[in-house]
């Protein structure tokens, strides 16, 4: 789509992706208590305010623990590595990781998010989602 | 208020039914269920039936299979606690005043709807990056071994527990014993678990006839067994990120359930939880409060949960022995309660029982701990 190959984001309501091959993860902050949600919420869970703004999250944040996925349905090729990563905003988010082999994956680590393409539409149109990375690597 | 007694159950074979349906299926659970209660089929007055995938008004194809036409009948869907939240709701018809005789019945034709990992709806956005429910206990297994320093030998222990009480169950998916290393050896599905960690894809139902106190005084068989609690809640919001190795909603379901019934978790004599993987059976119990937190992989190791230890966890064979056909599979639960309180359990009877709970939790949805749970309390 782009002159860098990034192209529609795979969920824009979840994930903003730039030209530039940059992007981040989008949820809500309650502007009434400050508190974080993914993905975008119509109302805070901790005080109700419906004064909420969307947010892009932090790149960087820490592995909760993970999995290797080794049957699935058929739009994932298996194996993939799965995990959640906590962000400083206090949001847990789960995505796949790369760049790393599952023997070498401590929880705790450091992770990075990362935009890379990710699947197709019913067209098979590339789209572009994300993965976590480790921060060492990047 | 009255109380709520369960007075027939019935139950099909679990495992696969190729030459069969969930419309079947059903039927074949409350025709047992009837005769068991020794009533008229005409006694029912309303039905709730739990099913996933079965399509639209599945439970009024069975009361149509079986002649009952006319009564009201709620269709049920909360995934993997659809067949207990049907319970539930049949008992609040009771408790409510509204009826005196109703039947739960809990189907699933699984076999015919689906193959492999389950996984959340595609809408979800951890279906969208390859959420499966093996991966989601998988990591919950991790982050478990890494808290308490539980092995993976101490988790195959589990499912060589309940396949071991299977195999004692002639109602089971799997009748054959295994042994640790044959979990270790089976296929990999979503590290640290393997094949034998993971409840089986099954057909079957089940089916139980609850009364009031006033349709027990006119229709009871002198069997029947008190529901003394049925309770149901949604996971929370997280505000933050919550423990993967605690489950407040099983705890929070377990309490309301506890205080209704007046009894205390240590007052419980056996268990039916939702080990829909071996990792879950570890977060199920330690989240009703019947093993501290940390503790459970030592207490299945020394053989406490048993039948003959000190609290049997799953008897039935559980979700991985019996199989796991996921509308049937609470009202399934209830059955074994019953049939344990009665002292009809054969060769997995456990002496003496007079307290049983049963625990359901069923869906995954972003952001929330957990979709629907069910706590049962029965009460002999």
């Amino acid at each position: 789509m782009s002159g860098s190959g990034v192209g529609v984001s795979f969920r824009p309501g979840e994930l903003e992706v730039r030209p530039d091959g940059t992007g981040n993860l989008l949820g809500s902050r309650c502007r009434a208590c400050g508190a974080h949600f993914f993905p975008v919420r119509e109302a805070c869970a901790g005080c109700l305010s419906q004064d909420l703004e969307t947010v892009a999250f932090s790149t960087e944040g820490i592995l909760y623990t993970y999995t290797v996925v080794r049957q699935s349905i058929p739009a994932f090729e298996v194996p993939y590595i799965l995990g959640y990563v906590d962000f400083p905003e206090g949001v847990r988010i789960m995505g796949q990781i790369a760049g790393i082999e599952p023997g070498d994956i401590t929880i705790g680590m450091p992770m990075v998010l990362s935009i890379e393409p990710f699947g197709t539409d019913d067209d098979g149109n590339p789209l572009t989602g994300y993965r976590f990375r480790p921060r060492e690597t990047n | 208020m009255t109380d709520v007694h369960v007075v027939g159950v019935g139950m099909t074979r679990f495992g696969k039914h190729p030459d069969s349906d969930a419309t079947d299926l059903g039927a074949a659970a409350f025709l047992e269920a009837i005769a068991d209660a020794g009533i008229d089929p005409r006694l029912v007055e309303s039905a709730y039936v739990g099913h996933v995938f079965q399509g639209m008004v599945t439970g009024q194809r069975i009361l149509a299979q079986v002649g009952l036409a006319g009564l009201p009948l709620s269709n049920v869907e909360n995934a993997c606690s659809s067949g207990a939240t049907a319970i539930r709701e049949a008992s609040l018809a009771i408790r409510a005043g509204e009826n005196d005789v109703v039947v739960a019945i809990g189907t699933e034709h699984l076999t015919s709807k689906f193959a492999g990992a389950l996984t959340p709806d595609p809408s979800d956005p951890e279906a969208a990056v390859g959420a499966t429910m093996p991966g989601v206990y998988a990591m919950r297994a991790r982050r478990y071994m890494e808290e308490f320093g539980m092995t993976r030998e101490q988790l195959a222990l589990i499912p060589v527990k309940n396949k071991s009480n299977a195999a004692q169950n002639p109602l089971a998916h799997f009748r054959k014993e295994i042994t640790v290393e044959d979990v270790l050896e089976s296929r990999a599905i979503a590290d640290p678990l393997r094949l034998h960690d993971c409840s089986p894809v099954t057909d079957g139902s089940a089916a139980v006839i609850l009364m009031s106190d006033t349709a027990m005084k006119k229709y009871g068989n002198g069997r029947a067994i008190r529901l003394a609690a049925s309770t149901l809640r949604s996971g929370s919001v997280d505000v933050e990120p919550t423990s993967m190795t605690y489950e407040p909603l099983t705890w929070l379901t377990a309490k309301e359930a506890y205080d209704k019934a007046g009894i205390g978790p240590e007052d419980v004599d056996f268990a039916e939880v939702h080990d829909c993987f071996s990792i879950a059976e570890v977060l199920r119990v330690e989240g009703l409060g019947l093993f501290e937190q940390g503790s459970y992989p030592w207490a299945v190791e020394r053989g406490e949960a048993n039948i003959g230890g000190r609290l049997p966890i799953n008897p039935s064979g559980g979700l991985i022995g019996k199989g796991h056909p996921l509308g049937g599979t609470g009202v399934a639960q209830v059955v074994e309660l019953v049939r344990q309180l009665r002292g009809e359990a054969g060769v997995r009877q456990i002496e003496g029982a007079r307290i049983g709970v049963a625990h359901c939790r069923g869906g995954k949805a972003v952001g929330i701990e957990g979709a629907a749970c069910t706590v049962q309390i029965l009460v002999r």
